[in-house]
């Protein structure tokens, strides 16, 4: 997990307050099968490529879930939904 | 009333918290409930549309979804009904897409979604003053040409305000169904979630030229609520001012109707002859309706609380703060609003689970949510904490009494992660279920709604009171009176009569937990509603006395009557209460089998049973 040798990764590895741009949303195993379905719900939500994204909140336990604003509205993700949206941070 | 066979039928369809229900509301005149959150509708309610000239629509009030394309059991409602899928149903003969004016992303491209189902359309553009006073300027002229459909606005909260879409309505079926709203033809339908999405940002450059960021308040409040630690303190302060404030702002208000119920009872000792009628009167009805009646203020308040929180949009923020404590007992966030909604009773939140999608959440939810404390089981802990915990002040600014409360209710919650982790150990995990709960932008709590909220708690309150409470405790009047003491009798008539012979049948099951005969008989008709159980005790006791005093308050005569090992041992064992009929049918209903209510029964009691024995056993240990 180097960030710094990467040129994008996963949101769930972004700080608090950083601001990035979604390039795209990758398969993860935690969902298994219905992981294409989470990501066209991801999409339905808002959560395209080319948009902008903001962490606003972690919570308590290893800073998941993850609160993030899109636009006007803001989704609570957690760990396995957030890495499967990778990004570019701003 | 004209009949509900309305020649047309018109569904609202939107996102989750759009407003629909209100919109519902507003339309029908129905008084179905609503918050500030996600997945409060999760079924398919029908009302009677009226209009000026006398025409009635039929309108159905849906779920809220995203997306036609499903995740969860509300969401299939929406869309069955929507397709006309449901048995016996046609599809509704004109969809009203409500957007949230203030929330246009998502809305859209549901509208999209819809139009490309070909069907007669109108988008109702709802808080549509909430965008106005964000300076949010919507050009309706041009979003009706993007979506070739008409669009009104709405203020769901307000009244009148829907005038202009019932107008449009009524407009409607003198037209060419299909010519003058919004139909929808085939060649834009392009299901592709991305291709979607760029059609909403044209469609919003066209009508909203000037996008408006999220006030910063909003930002500046979800910084201190959802910090990891900060938030959290916050959520327990509001726990902990909640049931404090039960206790130290109900009281005035008990001690009027504790009044009232005094003068009523002195005045039909007056009026009647000593009988069977004034018996019945004061010691059936008075005595046991006017326990549980004097508990009105105390349940008010705490609505008065939830309902705030939930009007604001603060609770899905505090379902993000627990998600990961709950998903170590086998839940998560998602389950946090319908057990919250369990605390007003546990129906409402069983049905709640439908926006659950992981099925094994949803039954885990289910079968925990009956460890929430409803407010039927609030005149009971009230009752029993009056009478056997101290009013007296702790760490110089706690009121005991409202502490007390707070530890009861807690004891649920944490009863209800212990059975939820030990549950986990059973059953395997299947696979991981995305979280992606939306968090509305936070609003005031309009007064309107409060009222509104809280006239509904009394009316239902006082609905039960006057129906299944009022009969039960005539029922136990009755049986608690005949037949009289026989000859010689050493103890009140009512230790002979029914009633009594059922309390001492049961007497040596309880007598371990420390029960006496009188609570027994009152935990059985607190099956059919709990709050029973206090008028039953009101009841047994006023029988139980000298006979012809009027009716006294109850709270003394349980401290003089009890121990205080068996009041604690009472509270224990309505921590779980596995007394209640409607929560065991409404779990078959939802599960689809006898298998899950019957488990539930007997986790209940065996819960309630054990707590009961250990806090009784324990109590007496100390206070020997």
């Amino acid at each position: 997990m180097e960030p710094s040798t990467q040129k994008f990764h996963s949101l769930d590895l972004l700080p608090r307050g950083c601001r990035a741009l979604l390039v795209a949303i990758e398969p993860v195993r935690e969902f298994g099968l219905q992981d294409a379905q989470v990501g066209l719900r991801l999409k339905e939500l808002g959560f395209v490529p080319g948009v902008e994204l903001e962490v606003i909140g972690h919570g308590f336990f290893g800073a998941d879930p993850i609160a993030v604003k899109i636009g006007d509205t803001k989704f609570a993700l957690r760990r396995p939904e957030a890495q499967k949206l990778l990004v570019k941070p701003l | 009333m004209s009949a509900l066979d309305a020649s047309l039928k018109l569904a609202l369809i939107g996102n989750p918290n759009c407003g629909k229900t209100a919109l519902f509301n507003l339309l029908t005149g129905s008084r179905q409930k609503v918050a500030n959150y996600a997945g409060v509708t999760v079924e398919r309610r029908e009302g009677a549309l009226r209009l000026e000239d006398g025409r009635t629509y039929s309108l159905l009030d849906l779920p809220g979804t995203y997306s036609l394309r499903i995740t969860s059991a509300d969401e299939k409602v929406a869309r069955d009904a929507i397709l006309g899928l449901l048995p016996g149903e046609v599809p509704p003969d004109l969809l009203i897409a409500v957007l949230d004016a203030t929330n246009l992303r998502l809305g859209l491209r549901l509208v999209l979604e819809l139009r490309a189902l070909g069907r007669p359309l109108l988008v109702a553009l709802n808080q549509s003053d909430q965008a106005k006073r964000r300076g949010i300027e919507i050009d309706l002229v041009a979003l009706s040409r993007e979506l070739a459909a008409p669009v009104i606005e709405t203020v769901a909260v307000r009244r009148g305000g829907a005038d202009a879409l019932k107008q449009a309505l009524a407009q409607w079926q003198g037209e060419d169904r299909a010519g003058a709203l919004g139909n929808t033809g085939g060649s834009e339908v392009d299901r592709d979630a991305e291709a979607i999405h760029q059609r909403v940002e044209r469609i919003l450059k066209a009508a909203v030229p000037k996008p408006m960021p999220l006030p910063i308040w909003q930002d500046r409040v979800d910084a201190w609520v959802m910090h990891p630690v900060l938030g959290l303190l916050t959520l327990f302060l509001f726990l902990f001012l909640m049931f404090q404030s039960v206790y130290a702002w109900a009281e005035p208000f008990m001690n009027g109707i504790e009044a009232g119920v005094h003068l009523l009872g002195s005045a039909i000792a007056w009026l009647l002859p000593a009988g069977v009628l004034r018996s019945l009167l004061i010691e059936g009805v008075l005595a046991g309706v006017g326990s549980v009646v004097v508990f009105l203020p105390q349940i008010l308040l705490l609505f008065l609380w939830i309902l705030a929180l939930e009007d604001s949009g603060y609770l899905p923020r505090a379902a993000f703060l627990l998600d990961r404590v709950m998903r170590k007992a086998g839940l998560s966030g998602r389950a946090f609003i319908p057990l919250l909604s369990s605390f007003a009773c546990a129906i409402p939140g069983i049905m709640a689970t439908r926006t659950i999608a992981d099925p094994r959440e949803r039954l885990l939810t289910i079968m925990v949510a009956p460890l929430m404390t409803c407010s039927a089981r609030l005149p009971v802990y009230a009752l029993v904490i009056a009478a056997f915990v101290p009013k007296q002040t702790v760490w110089g600014f706690a009121n005991l009494q409202g502490l007390t409360l707070f530890v009861l209710y807690l004891a649920g919650v944490l009863s209800s992660v212990l059975v939820a982790v030990l549950s986990k150990k059973l059953g395997r995990r299947q696979h991981v279920y995305p979280l992606l709960m939306e968090l509305p932008s936070y609003r005031l709590p309009s007064a309107r709604q409060l009222l509104f909220g809280l006239w509904e708690r009394t009316r239902i309150f006082l609905h039960r009171v006057g129906t299944i409470i009022l009969a039960l405790m005539i029922l136990l009047w009755l049986l608690a009176s005949f037949p009289g003491a026989p000859e010689g009798a050493v103890q009140p008539p009512i230790y002979y009569s029914f009633a009594g012979m059922l309390g001492r049948t049961l007497e040596p099951l309880f007598a371990p937990i420390g029960f006496n005969w009188q609570m027994c008989i009152a935990l059985v008709p607190g099956m059919a509603a709990r709050e029973v159980a206090v008028g039953a005790l009101g009841t047994v006791y006023a029988l139980s006395g000298s006979g012809d005093e009027v009716a006294q308050a109850l709270i003394p005569v349980l401290s003089a009557q009890w121990s205080m090992a068996t009041g604690l041992a009472f509270l224990a064992w309505f921590v779980y209460a596995p007394q209640c009929l409607s929560t065991l049918a409404v779990a078959k209903r939802e599960t689809n089998s006898w298998r899950y209510p019957l488990i539930m029964a007997a986790y209940l009691f065996a819960l309630a049973y054990l707590a009961a024995w250990l806090t009784f056993r324990i109590a007496t240990a100390l206070s020997t």
